[in-house]
């Protein structure tokens, strides 16, 4: 019973992938949204073409280390000031609000500070670890959060430390959402990357999707979006195997 | 039999919580010493205060007025020193470690060297040798209940805190864990408090048995049970028993009526 | 009277954290000897929208707009379609791998692609609003459609409620708090997504002047522009946080 509405799920998911690329193909095909859109099958025999490597994977590295950069000093300072505000309740308040309301801030209007205080080539890498810190601050504090109320009085009881507290119940109980974080994680570091790109880095995704959107190259506009996309599906999906194992023991 | 542990002194202990603007007396001025090695359980209706009367002694609450002490000792030091072992309805175990890692744990939290020899021993009193690899989610509830009781047991506590351990299970399998936890501490008598809402099973396992009243919790009446230990289960067919068990029953039903809504 | 007093010392606490944060960029600026040409401190942005509070303001409502109307109809599209998806097997099928797809992809690096295929254009500027407030709103409540109390769903189909009354009277409630989730995820993205089409390709709005001041190099006026489109964006993701307190109060 399971297994055949499980089945029956994968069939329509893969409808439904089918239904969204071949619409993408008729549509590029018949030119119903007109010559924007180019068919699916000639964006991917752009993107695969030899001689367009070494202009993709000049890019891609870029962008791929602004999104590690991100991944690394965001993901750090959002799980580390999490712990911060479990282990000390009175700056709780303050490093919620606080991280909340930068969140709130749009990172296209933070973009112009980063490149003044950090420079054109490091802004894409911190507005990627900006994207990351909160999505991680925000899992990371509910995951400490959620240890339940029984398993805090036998450590109580037993006299544990607050110290234990924290890495004997609360981080290992944080585990799973802070996995799951860092599966959410990846859209964001990379919409961060990008548009830190857009304002004036000297290479990377953005920065090719801005000159092909101006210069009305249709498929290396679409090719380097199929790409971002990629290296963004890559890395949830990659998060979301590694989620599977994790809740599978420590839930 | 060994008599080991602390003596427990409630002196006038109350507790009340507020909720809102309102205060709500949960325990009401409870006098009572329980003797080193005595095995103590508490019974009354639902919301009577009874676990509120563990918690203190765990530490888990503070007393709004009286006192608690853990022979000459209040209750947060004993926890500090890991001098106490409590099991709830709830076993708590911890997901994402084996049975032995998690008997293993109240070592840990002391800091002190894990003594692999007595967990085995402890394992094999409450039958769950040969899952001490297991995680928790793969055992029955009767098998989670009784890895609980040998965490709590693990660094030989002054005092032993059950609060409801065997609630949630069914009943062949609670009158089986009865005789065992009857066995088990008959070895080694710590000093117990039971909570429950049983009356076969606060017979059974007791020197004495306190009824509470309905909210607050008041001591009406104190019981002490006759039967010499350590006891079979033939007990629990001893007329004396049934006898017994009617009138804690009965006094329990003149309090039904007075839970709130 | 004291409480009174007890909530404006919790507000105080909890901006701290951003107080803190503008003295040290102020300090930073002072210490670095920096120009106000090259890094501007956070007085003199404040100056300079005082001194051409016309530009922010209009530019600012231009954004405002944008991002509430998008936010609006996308938010009633992507329930729409949930409630739409959650009565029919097939459509559920086909649109939950969609739903879960686009959210690992970065949508706001969309933005160029969407620009081309519809034009330059307000128009244009509002669909990409749309379609970015439309994901997670379709994706959480169909989440929260679907997340009914144990034995729920029995219930009516014991008492023989028809599938109307079972989303009216069950579903729709049930999902409430799933449904605030997305709309707080939406709402900032709303602002990000206006601003960011105005950089891209407005002819106003707050975008449009951060774009015009980054290709003159004029911080004070972009981070003017940043900051007008913070308070907006600040305030969309209070006032979400406050619907979604009032809305959950009960439960």
């Amino acid at each position: 019973m399971a297994s055949a509405s499980r089945s029956a799920s994968v069939a329509y998911g893969f409808l439904g992938v089918a239904l969204f690329i071949g619409g993408w193909q008729l549509i590029g095909a018949y030119q119903l949204a007109g010559l924007t859109w180019p068919p699916f099958t000639t964006v991917i025999s752009y993107l695969i073409e030899p001689s367009r490597w070494g202009l993709f994977s000049r890019a891609l590295e870029a962008t791929l280390w602004a999104m590690g950069f991100g991944y690394a000093v965001g993901g750090a300072c959002g799980f580390t000031i999490a712990v911060a505000a479990s282990m000390f309740d009175r700056l709780r308040p303050m490093l919620d609000t606080t991280s909340a309301v930068v969140h709130a801030i749009p990172a296209i209007a933070i973009a112009p500070l980063f490149i003044i205080l950090l420079g054109t080539s490091t802004a894409p890498s911190a507005l990627s670890a900006l994207n990351v810190f909160f999505i991680m601050y925000v899992s990371t504090s509910a995951g400490l959060a959620a240890a339940t109320p029984a398993h805090r009085d036998v450590f109580r009881v037993l006299g544990a430390s607050k110290t234990q507290q924290l890495y004997r119940l609360q981080l290992p109980n944080a585990l799973p959402s802070i996995i799951t974080g860092l599966r959410l994680a990846a859209p964001a570091s990379v919409i961060g990357a990008i548009i830190g790109e857009w304002f004036g880095a000297p290479r990377g995704l953005g920065l090719l999707i801005v000159s092909a959107m101006q210069n009305f190259q249709i498929p290396l506009l679409w090719s380097t979006i199929v790409l971002a996309t990629a290296i963004s599906a890559i890395a949830y999906g990659l998060f979301g195997l590694i989620e599977r194992l994790i809740h599978a023991r420590f839930q | 039999m060994q008599r080991a542990g602390t003596s427990i002194r409630l002196n006038h202990v109350s507790k009340s919580f507020s909720i809102g603007r309102k205060t709500v007396a949960a325990v009401d001025a409870v006098d009572l010493t329980i003797e080193a090695g005595e095995f103590v359980s508490f019974i009354g209706p639902s919301g009577c205060g009874k676990s509120t009367i563990l918690r203190m002694v765990a530490a888990l609450e503070a007393p709004t007025a009286g006192q608690v002490t853990i022979g000459d000792l209040p209750p947060s030091e004993m926890a500090q020193h890991h001098r106490l072992g409590v099991a709830f309805q709830d076993h708590a175990l911890l997901p994402w470690l084996t049975v032995r890692k998690n008997v293993e744990l109240p070592f840990r939290i002391a800091s002190r060297p894990v003594n692999d020899q007595q967990i085995d021993q402890l394992l094999n009193l409450v039958g769950l040798s040969e899952f001490d690899r297991a995680r928790p989610k793969q055992l029955s509830g009767g098998m989670r209940q009784r890895a609980s009781i040998a965490r709590a047991l693990i660094l030989q506590p002054d005092v032993l805190l059950l609060d409801e351990p065997f609630g949630a299970l069914d009943q062949v399998t609670r009158r089986h864990l009865n005789i065992e936890l009857q066995n088990i501490w008959a070895r080694n008598a710590i000093t117990t408090i039971l909570i429950t809402h049983s009356v076969d099973e606060a017979l059974f396992l007791s020197d004495r048995v306190v009824v509470l009243s309905g909210r607050p919790g008041r001591v009406v009446k104190v019981l002490p049970v006759p039967f010499g230990r350590p006891r079979s289960p033939s007990v629990m067919r001893d007329p004396l028993f049934h006898q017994l068990a009617d009138d804690l029953t009965e006094s329990l039903e003149g309090y039904v009526g007075s839970e709130e809504p | 009277m004291l409480t009174g007093l007890r909530t404006a010392k919790l507000l105080l606490v909890q901006i701290s954290g951003i107080v803190g944060l503008i003295v040290l960029w102020q300090f930073w600026v002072a210490a670095r000897g920096l120009n106000t040409i090259v890094l501007p401190g956070p007085m003199s942005v404040v100056l300079q929208l005082l001194n051409e509070p016309a530009v922010y303001f209009w530019n600012g409502l231009h954004t405002l707009a944008l991002a509430l109307a998008g936010l609006a109809l996308g938010t009633l599209l992507g329930t729409t379609v949930a409630v739409v998806a959650w009565s029919s097997r097939l459509f559920e099928g086909i649109l939950t791998p969609l739903g879960l797809i686009f959210s690992s992809v970065p949508i706001v690096a969309l933005i160029p692609v969407i620009a081309r295929i519809l034009g330059y254009d307000v128009r244009t500027e509002l669909a990409i609003v749309i379609l970015i407030s439309f994901f997670p709103l379709f994706v959480f409540t169909l989440k929260g459609l679907k997340a009914l109390p144990p034995g729920a769903s029995d219930l009516f189909q014991t008492l023989g409620a028809t599938k109307r009354q079972h989303l009216a009277w069950l579903a729709l409630p049930a999902s409430l708090p799933s449904w605030l989730t997305g709309f707080r995820i939406a709402a900032p993205h709303a602002v990000l997504a206006a601003i960011v089409a105005e950089f891209l390709m407005g002819t106003s709005g707050l975008g449009h002047v951060l774009e015009g001041a980054r290709s003159d190099l004029q911080m004070q006026r972009a981070l003017a522009a940043s900051l007008s489109a913070t308070v907006i964006s600040v305030t969309f993701f209070l006032l979400s946080a406050v619907l979604e307190q009032r809305l959950l109060r009960n439960r």
